[in-house]
């Protein structure tokens, strides 16, 4: 097995720019099977994502859900394109959650490539890129960056491959 | 049959309230947790996180690791759940986290452990009945290495007779 035939040839370093912007072509209607399976695994005890009768008296109405199970699918959303090529994942910042996401809603992400640098590391690069995520109504509920260590192309792959 | 009368058993509460976050105060989480690999390959199919590393041992040994990686969104969501029977159980939305650092890989087999820092907490001026709470929450793995690192901020009730009291 040579993992340079795992991934994809048109997302390393070098082929982002800074100003791009992408909107990634798989959305994900967030059922009650991800809100719930994904809450519980992470053991959140907050019952608001998990207990339908409590929030029925809510402003809400129904269970929410939780805000890093939308922002881990809008990040997961737009991984192939942008990191499926990331040694590590290095960092966040300005995780926002902008509006609540009920189950049945669907989740599209879009990307903006925030800005390059070189790394610690001569065969990769970081960068940061900015994530943003929206329901089906074009409601806004996630924004956040994203600091990835991405490889640069190896010798083994050329461009038109 | 006994004769159990479920309105008379005391109700138990779980969760802090705004009053309870003062600047300083530190939260030891409850429980910690190991991660598997059952874990993270559910988390990570079900995120559609497409990087081999988090699902082929064989591509993560290649790139230098001794086994897959935990998906740091994994660890991430674990570490915040973990937190908020302390921080956040006691209602109110979340807001945001900022300067977060994956500060090194977590492996199936590690143990996490997380802990809080009140570092901030205001009124909220739209709405009496909540304040807003900041919090720096570390999570070290079973050698006592630091793995991940955030601020979070949080919209917290008020307890009922403080609301309305601009008093942080």
């Amino acid at each position: 097995m040579s993992p340079e035939t795992l991934t994809g040839n048109g997302n390393y370093f070098e082929d982002f720019e800074v100003g791009q912007s992408f909107r990634h072509v798989r959305g994900k209607t967030v059922e009650a099977f991800e809100n719930q399976i994904l809450t519980h695994l992470v053991m959140n005890t907050a019952q608001g994502h998990f207990n339908e009768d409590a929030m029925k008296d809510s402003p809400w109405g129904q269970r929410l859900v939780f805000g890093l199970v939308t922002g881990s699918i809008i990040i997961g959303l737009a991984t192939q394109d942008v990191a499926e090529n990331a040694i590590a994942e290095l960092g966040l910042d300005g995780l926002r959650f902008t509006a609540p996401v009920f189950h049945g809603d669907t989740l599209y992400a879009y990307t903006e490539v925030v800005s390059k640098s070189d790394g610690d590391r001569s065969d990769a690069g970081v960068v940061v890129f900015r994530h943003h995520g929206y329901k089906q109504d074009g409601t806004k509920v996630f924004e956040g960056e994203r600091r990835v260590l991405l490889k640069r192309r190896p010798l083994e792959r050329s461009e038109d491959e | 049959m006994s004769d159990f009368d479920p309105t008379s058993a005391k109700p138990l509460r779980k969760g802090n309230a705004f009053e309870d976050f003062e600047v300083g105060r530190v939260f030891e989480h409850h429980w910690g947790r190991t991660f598997n690999q059952g874990d993270n390959s559910l988390f990570t199919t079900t995120t559609m996180f497409f990087n081999p590393l988090y699902f082929n041992v064989e591509y993560a040994k290649a790139e230098g690791h001794p086994d897959v990686l935990i998906n740091p969104m994994l660890l991430l969501s674990t570490v915040v759940g973990l937190s908020v029977e302390d921080l956040s159980e006691g209602g109110g939305p979340f807001l945001g986290v900022d300067d977060l650092t994956f500060h090194q890989p977590v492996y199936p087999g590690d143990t996490v452990r997380a802990r809080s820092t009140v570092t901030g907490r205001r009124p909220s001026g739209s709405r009496p009945t909540f304040g807003i709470v900041t919090w720096h929450t570390e999570a070290f793995n079973q050698r006592d290495e630091r793995v991940l690192d955030y601020k979070r901020t949080n919209l917290i009730s008020r307890r009922r007779g403080e609301q309305g009291r601009d008093r942080a």
